[in-house]
């Protein structure tokens, strides 16, 4: 029985390859973390004159080469890492990040299960196949891994925000507003994190800490990963709830530059246009939202026929008017979700 | 359907993945120089004791969550609002097996104390109740009483002794329609052909039956099912003959033609034309209002008029209605009660025909979002010539809180009009009463001890009902104009009365019982009057037709005006 505990203990772990650059590389996962390539890579340089036998370099390439946008070199040297380090589960985990990522849905399923079955406690394995059950619509087992790899590993920043999201639809707001705020805490950057957290603490009450929130995330909105083009929408509809009708227009104008193609934006610009009695331009925008479809049912048609009889009716042209109040009438009410 | 926009990446994603596998208030901040809304519960000393029994089993049937209609009305003519407490029964028999079934009449002593003469007063009641409609339906000077339930109506006739006499067969008031007794949520006293008799609308929900109930939530912790899995029903329209006798003219009328999940019922002659107009509220399905066709029938004009859908074009789980000018401005408004997570839509009147939904344009739109109503009122809760609004709240199941972000047990909330349109939620600040949490249902409206405050007494499930009186500072005059028809309907209710106080503030309200959640309060029409104490004038006008006009009438009194 001793002889099986020794090994284990950390006063007797064999020299690996790798002993002595713990520290080096823990570094350069940190700099990976924060989107630092050209720092991590710099360390990866050093760490290899020093350990140059050391399996975990490669992984680290791989990470590089991803980060740097060489997705076939990278893509090898993940393959690479996985022969040289079979039993490892990282070997597959970052792997499986990597195809998710870009797209390669199925092979980012079998990977991110095979790193869990190497190693249940791989963070990162955990967050990826948490994230992906999510996305195969099993949110409450997605949920569960998640939540594990955010214990793990509260700096994941990415999983911290997917474990919120996946709150965020099954309403828990309170818990997805306590992770959006680590999200944002970590990157605050993320602009759609921002958002998230926003319309998570407008039901909650919170309305001035919402206001901030949507007011950080515009501010953070920049092209890239994180580029929200529904945030202007969202603080466009919040301000007009807070009465606050200029600035409502502001963001609603920018939110259908932004958003052309979808119906919500023209839909929401008509009712503000409604409210502040400017007929023919809530006419104009409500009949375009009409003419786009929303298979996501964010505004149904009920909703519109509902709003083009307000305008038709102030506008004065009963025909049109009483064309959408049938309409509204033969429509079905959507049921309640309890 | 939520009008959220969330960020995108997750959806683009999730919807190439399922490719790839194949599977898968303007709140005004300024200083509040307005009196301070306040309500002190004196339950404990007052002698009511009733608590609502909604007799729930394991499965929570849907029929469990609908009850608890109030009713405020002076029985015995001494001057003083006596209570009448509706009440479940058992399930699935729907019968009040024990006393704790009982409906409740308490009389009031006057002194802050009440009497339980139900006994006496032969008003226990039989089957599943739900609501109460109070008024002087044979214009004999003494008050009936109609109650809804789920398999039995019942309309009690005052025998001006302290006793009722149930006159429902005789009468023909029973809720049946086509063979089929309805499920009865509300009612209202309306005399929709100013003949000088009160008439009845009654309000029908769901096809529910133990026989065809169904189940929801997980085994130990069911939820009330939605309303979406059972059918609606059409309400029922009652005309009085004058005999004693009704006759249902639903068809006739056009009130059956629609059909929808009636809860809440609120009058007013919303267009001003002398013809007393209807609001039902209903669950989940656009509401109706039904629009006076000169006492010869009634026209549907919910979704023409924009009170069928909130402004977001959806409807909303409408449950309690009040149906008065909120905005002094001589046209009636609507405040409707709703789940939470839909707010409580408040409409104001544009006159035409029309209502803009004002509910964040107010100011209530947040506040309200979080709060599940029933019971709602517009009254003028601290005198200053501006009503207020009142919502009895509670979420509908009693498992709610399996999910942490419901709360079944809620708190009251009251809205203090700021004068500009807007209110305030001033719920927390109202005093201890209003901070607690309660499975609240009905709400009835009116002045207890006749201090010139109007008080409320709801009703909640499992705990003992709250009587809520009005102890709101400032000083404020006012006045409650109680109505005596003589070519209308001896209630005078659908009289308009318009109030021109000595400073100029003009105010309106109506002369009805209807209104709220299932319940039926004060016939006295209030008004505030802020530091006016004389009023210049007060003009009514009578169902009838009649338009009688007093000047330089004091103020702080309980004024009687008979018809002329």
């Amino acid at each position: 029985m001793l002889l099986v505990l020794l090994p284990c203990t950390p006063s007797q772990v064999r020299a690996t390859p790798c002993s002595g650059a713990e520290q080096q590389l823990a570094s350069i996962r940190k700099e990976l973390a924060a989107g630092n390539s050209r720092a991590a890579e710099q360390m990866l340089q050093e760490m290899e004159h020093t350990h140059p036998e050391c399996p975990e370099a490669i992984l680290a390439h791989a990470r590089i080469a991803d980060a740097k946008g060489a997705t076939a070199e990278a893509e090898d040297t993940f393959v690479r890492y996985a022969n040289l380090a079979p039993t490892v589960g990282n070997a597959y985990s970052y792997h499986a990040r990597f195809l998710l990522e870009h797209g390669q849905y199925q092979r980012a399923d079998d990977l991110s299960a095979q790193a869990l079955e190497v190693d249940p406690n791989d963070a990162v394995a955990l967050a990826v196949r948490g994230e992906i059950l999510d996305m195969k619509g099993q949110p409450q087992q997605g949920m569960e891994l998640l939540e594990k790899a955010c214990q793990l590993d509260p700096r994941n920043a990415r999983a911290q925000f997917q474990l919120a999201t996946i709150y965020d639809r099954a309403k828990r707001l309170a818990d997805a507003v306590s992770h959006f705020e680590k999200v944002v805490e970590m990157d605050p950057s993320n602009a759609q994190a921002w958002d998230y957290l926003a319309l998570d603490l407008e039901p909650l009450g919170e309305v001035e800490r919402a206001d901030l929130a949507y007011q950080k995330g515009l501010a953070a909105n920049q092209p890239g990963p994180h580029f929200d083009s529904f945030l202007d929408y969202n603080y466009g509809r919040f301000l007009m709830k807070r009465n606050d009708l200029p600035a409502s227009k502001r963001h609603l104008d920018r939110a259908v530059e932004l958003a052309p193609d979808i119906r919500a934006p023209w839909y929401e610009r008509a009712k503000l246009n409604l409210r502040v009695k400017n007929y023919a331009q809530a006419r104009e925008d409500a009949e375009r939202a009409a003419n786009i479809r929303d298979p996501r049912g964010i505004i149904i048609d009920l909703q519109l026929y509902v709003l083009l009889e307000q305008i038709y009716t102030r506008l004065g042209d009963t025909a049109s008017a009483g064309k959408y109040a049938r309409l509204s009438r033969q429509t079905p009410v959507p049921p309640r979700k309890d | 359907m939520t009008g959220v926009l969330r960020p995108t990446t997750l959806v683009g994603m999730t919807s190439a993945f399922a490719c790839t596998l194949g599977a898968a208030l303007l709140v005004s901040s300024k200083p509040n120089e307005q009196s301070r809304i306040r309500f002190e519960n004196r339950q404990a000393q007052s002698g009511v004791t009733f608590i609502l029994n909604n007799g729930t089993t394991d499965d929570k049937p849907i029929i469990d969550s609908t009850l608890g209609g109030v009713a405020l009305l002076d029985y015995d003519n001494d001057g003083y609002l006596d209570l009448f407490f509706t009440n479940g029964a058992s399930i699935p028999s729907l019968s009040k097996s024990n006393p704790t079934f009982s409906n409740r009449l308490y009389h009031n002593n006057r002194d802050g104390t009440f009497t339980d003469v139900t006994e006496h007063a032969g008003v226990a009641g039989e089957g599943y109740s739900m609501g109460a409609a109070a008024a002087d339906y044979d214009n004999d000077g003494w008050v009936d009483l109609y109650l809804t339930g789920v398999n039995r109506n019942i309309l009690y006739h005052n025998n001006k002794d302290g006793t009722f006499t149930d006159v429902t067969q005789k009468a023909g008031v029973a809720g049946i329609s086509d063979g089929r007794k309805l499920w009865s949520v509300s009612a209202a006293w309306i005399d929709y052909d100013n003949d000088g008799l009160l008439d009845l609308l009654v309000t029908n929900y769901l096809d529910w039956s133990p026989e065809n109930s169904r189940v929801c939530g997980p085994q130990g912790r069911r939820l009330s099912c939605p309303p979406s899995l059972y059918k609606g029903e059409p309400n029922i329209l009652y005309h009085n003959n004058g005999d004693g006798t009704f006759t249902d003219v639903s068809e006739a009328t056009g009130i059956a033609r629609h059909v929808g999940k009636g809860m809440g019922v609120a009058i007013a002659d919303y267009d001003g034309d002398g013809w007393t107009d209807i609001f039902v509220a209903n669950d989940n399905e656009r509401n109706f209002l039904f629009k006076n066709r000169r006492g010869q029938g009634f026209d549907e004009v919910g979704v023409e008029s924009f009170v069928a859908y909130t402004d977001d074009g959806v409807p909303v789980s409408s449950m309690g209605a009040d149906f008065r000018d909120w905005s002094n401005s001589g046209r009636p408004g609507l405040f409707v009660t709703a789940l939470g997570g839909e707010t409580f839509p408040l409409f104001r009147n544009e006159d035409h025909g029309i209502f803009t939904m004002a509910t964040y344009e107010s100011g209530i739109g947040f506040a309200s979002f979080k709060m599940s109503g029933w019971g709602a009122g517009i009254y003028d809760l601290d005198n200053d010539g501006y009503k207020d609004l009142f919502s009895a709240n509670s979420h509908v199941s009693e498992n709610a809180d399996v999910n942490p972000q419901q709360q079944y047990r809620q708190p009251n909330g009251v809205f203090q009009n700021l004068r500009n349109a807007t209110f305030r939620d001033v719920s927390v600040e109202a005093g201890p009463a209003m901070r607690l949490r309660a499975a609240h249902r009905g709400a009835a409206f009116g002045d207890l001890n006749n201090d010139g405050k109007v008080d409320v007494v709801v009703s909640a499930i499992g705990s003992p009902a709250e009587l809520l009186y009005n102890t709101s500072t400032g000083g404020n005059h006012w006045i409650a104009i109680e109505t005596v028809g003589t070519k209308s309907n001896r209630d005078g209710i659908g009289t308009r009365i318009k109030l021109t106080a000595e400073s100029g503030l003009v105010q309106y309200n109506e002369v009805t019982t209807a209104g709220s959640y299932a319940s039926s309060s004060d016939k006295r029409v209030h008004f505030g009057l802020g530091r006016d104490s004389i009023i210049k004038e007060i003009e009514l006008r009578w169902p009838s037709g009649t338009l009688q006009l007093l000047r330089n009438v004091k103020t702080d009194q309980v004024l009687k005006i008979t018809e002329r």
